[in-house]
C-alpha cells in the first residue's frame, strides 16, 4: 500500500488551489496528447491491428496510474500532475526500447538550446484517424458475461483489506469500513489487467453509500454522505 | 537536470524531444498531438455539458430521463458522434436541489467525464483538494466561495472505478424566460462538478 492510495481524508493541509485552467504550461498539452495517442494505439484494441504505427505495446489508464502509484510517495507529492506523466511516459518509452536514454537526452539538450526548433514532419494519417476514433468510441470496461452479483440493494457490506499492491482501485480510507449497497450495476466490469489484489477479471460493481461519520467520526461535517463505486472483489459478506 | 535549468524549461524541452522522437520512429505523426488537442477544443468539452444542463432545466421529461438513464438521454441530443467515447462510456448525472448538494472528487487519480466536461481543471487534480473534499466538503466549498448550510445534505461522489459522475446544478432564479441557448451560456464547468453554483451574470 502506498501513501498515494490513502490520500482521501488527510488532515492538516492548506487550502486547496482553485486554478481553473486545464494546462498551466504549454508543454503539458503535448504530454497529454502523447498519452491519449498511446491509449488509442494500444495493442489490446482490435482496430489497432491494421494501423501503420510502430507502437506495439499495451498502454492504458491502468499503466499510467500504476506508474504514478508505484512512485516513491515523497516524489509523488513533489512533482506536479503532468510532470508525473512526463516522467512515467518517457521512462516507459526508454524501458520498452522505443527510444534510448542517450537519444532522448541529446534531443532534450538540442531543444533546450533551440526551444523553437521545428518538430520533424510526416507520418501516416491512419494513425491519427485511429486515435480520434478511440476518443469517439472509447474502451468500455463493461463485459457481457453472465455473473450473478453477490449483493443486493440495501445490503450492509464491509470493505475488505486486501494485501497491498503497487496499483489498486480501492481508496485507502474505505478499508474495513461499513457501507450500504445503493446501486447494483447491471453486467460485469473488467479492469485493464490484474492488479494483484482481486481486480482485473469481469465482476459486478456497486455504488456503495457511506456515512462520513462511520469513516472519520467527529472529524467530518454534518449530513455528509460518500458514494463510491466499488468492485465486488473488494467487498465482504453482509455484516 | 542541472539546478541551473528551470524545471518548466526542462520539461518543455523534454516533451518536445519525446514527441520529436516518436514522430521520427513512426509511432505517432507530426499532427497527432495537435489533432488530440483540437478534439478537446471542438468536440469534447464543457460546452456539451452546458447544453445538457440547459435542456434539463427547460424540459422536465428530458431531465427525468437524464437522471434515470444518463447515456440514453445524452444520445437523444444532437451531439457529434462520440458522446459516449473515451471516459464517457458510463456516465451518470446527479441533481442538486435545495435539500441535496453534490460534489464530485476522484481521490485516487483524476477520473472525469471527458465528453461532457472536457479535461479536468488543475484544482480537481490537486492532491490537496482530493484529500480534503472527501472529508470536509463544506469547508473546501466555503474556500471556493460557496456556503452549503448544515441543513443541506452533502453527497460526495468518489469517482474511483468505472462510472463518471457529473452534477446537474440548480437553475438560478431570474432565468425563467431565458432560452436554452442563453441558459447554456451561464453553465460553468465548476458548477457541473459541484464546486460552484450557476449565477446570473451581473
Amino acid at each position: 500500500m502506498k501513501l498515494q492510495h490513502y490520500i482521501g481524508g488527510i488532515e492538516g493541509l492548506a487550502p486547496s488551489s482553485f486554478e481553473k485552467r486545464v494546462f498551466v504550461q504549454p508543454w503539458e498539452k503535448r504530454i497529454f496528447g502523447i498519452h491519449v495517442a498511446m491509449m488509442g494505439l494500444s495493442n489490446h484494441l482490435d482496430a489497432v491491428k491494421t494501423v501503420p504505427t510502430r507502437f506495439k505495446s499495451f498502454w492504458t489508464w491502468g499503466h499510467l496510474r500504476k506508474g504514478a502509484e508505484g512512485m516513491n510517495p515523497f516524489d509523488y507529492f513533489k512533482y506536479r500532475y503532468y510532470e508525473k506523466w512526463l516522467g512515467g511516459i518517457s521512462g516507459f518509452f526508454v524501458e520498452s526500447g522505443y527510444v534510448s536514454k542517450e537519444e532522448l537526452d541529446a534531443k532534450t539538450t538540442a531543444y533546450l538550446e533551440k526551444p523553437d526548433a521545428p518538430l520533424p514532419q510526416g507520418g501516416e494519417p491512419a494513425i491519427d484517424n485511429q486515435v480520434i476514433e478511440y476518443l469517439r468510441i472509447g474502451d468500455s470496461p463493461k463485459c457481457e458475461v453472465d455473473i450473478q452479483p453477490k449483493f443486493k440493494v440495501g445490503d450492509v457490506v464491509t470493505v475488505g483489506n486486501p494485501p497491498p499492491t503497487e496499483h489498486c482501485k480501492l481508496p485507502g480510507y474505505l478499508r474495513t469500513k461499513k457501507g450500504v449497497i445503493d446501486v447494483v450495476y447491471p453486467g460485469a466490469y473488467n479492469y485493464y489487467f490484474p492488479t494483484g489484489d482481486g481486480v482485473g477479471d469481469p465482476m459486478p460493481i456497486y455504488n456503495v453509500k457511506f456515512d462520513s461519520h462511520e469513516i472519520w467520526g467527529n472529524l467530518t461535517e454534518p449530513k455528509t454522505w460518500i458514494y463510491v463505486q466499488i468492485f465486488e472483489a473488494y467487498l465482504e459478506d453482509p455484516a | 537536470m542541472t539546478e541551473s535549468i528551470d524545471r518548466e524549461t526542462y520539461s518543455a524541452a523534454r516533451v518536445r524531444a519525446l514527441e520529436s522522437l516518436l514522430i521520427e520512429k513512426g509511432i505517432i505523426t507530426s499532427e497527432t498531438v495537435d489533432k488530440v488537442v483540437e478534439f478537446f477544443e471542438k468536440d469534447m468539452g464543457p460546452f456539451n455539458g452546458a447544453r445538457i444542463v440547459a435542456k434539463a432545466w427547460i424540459d422536465p421529461e428530458f431531465k427525468q430521463k437524464l437522471l434515470e438513464d444518463t447515456p440514453s438521454a445524452i444520445a437523444s441530443m444532437n451531439f457529434p458522434r462520440g458522446m459516449a467515447g473515451a471516459e464517457g462510456e458510463h456516465m451518470k448525472a446527479v441533481e442538486n436541489t435545495p435539500e441535496v448538494y453534490n460534489l464530485i472528487v476522484c481521490t485516487m487519480c483524476s477520473c472525469y467525464p471527458w465528453p461532457v466536461l472536457g479535461l479536468p481543471p488543475y484544482w480537481f487534480k490537486d492532491p490537496t483538494f482530493r484529500a480534503r473534499a472527501i472529508r470536509e466538503p463544506r469547508k473546501v466549498l466555503q474556500e471556493f466561495g460557496l456556503d452549503v448550510p448544515d441543513s443541506t445534505e452533502i453527497r460526495v461522489w468518489d469517482t474511483s472505478a468505472q462510472i463518471r459522475w457529473f452534477v446537474l446544478p440548480e437553475r438560478p432564479t431570474g432565468t425563467e424566460d431565458w432560452t436554452e441557448e442563453q441558459l447554456a451560456a451561464i453553465v460553468t464547468p465548476e458548477a457541473m462538478q459541484g464546486a460552484a453554483k450557476v449565477v446570473v451574470p451581473a
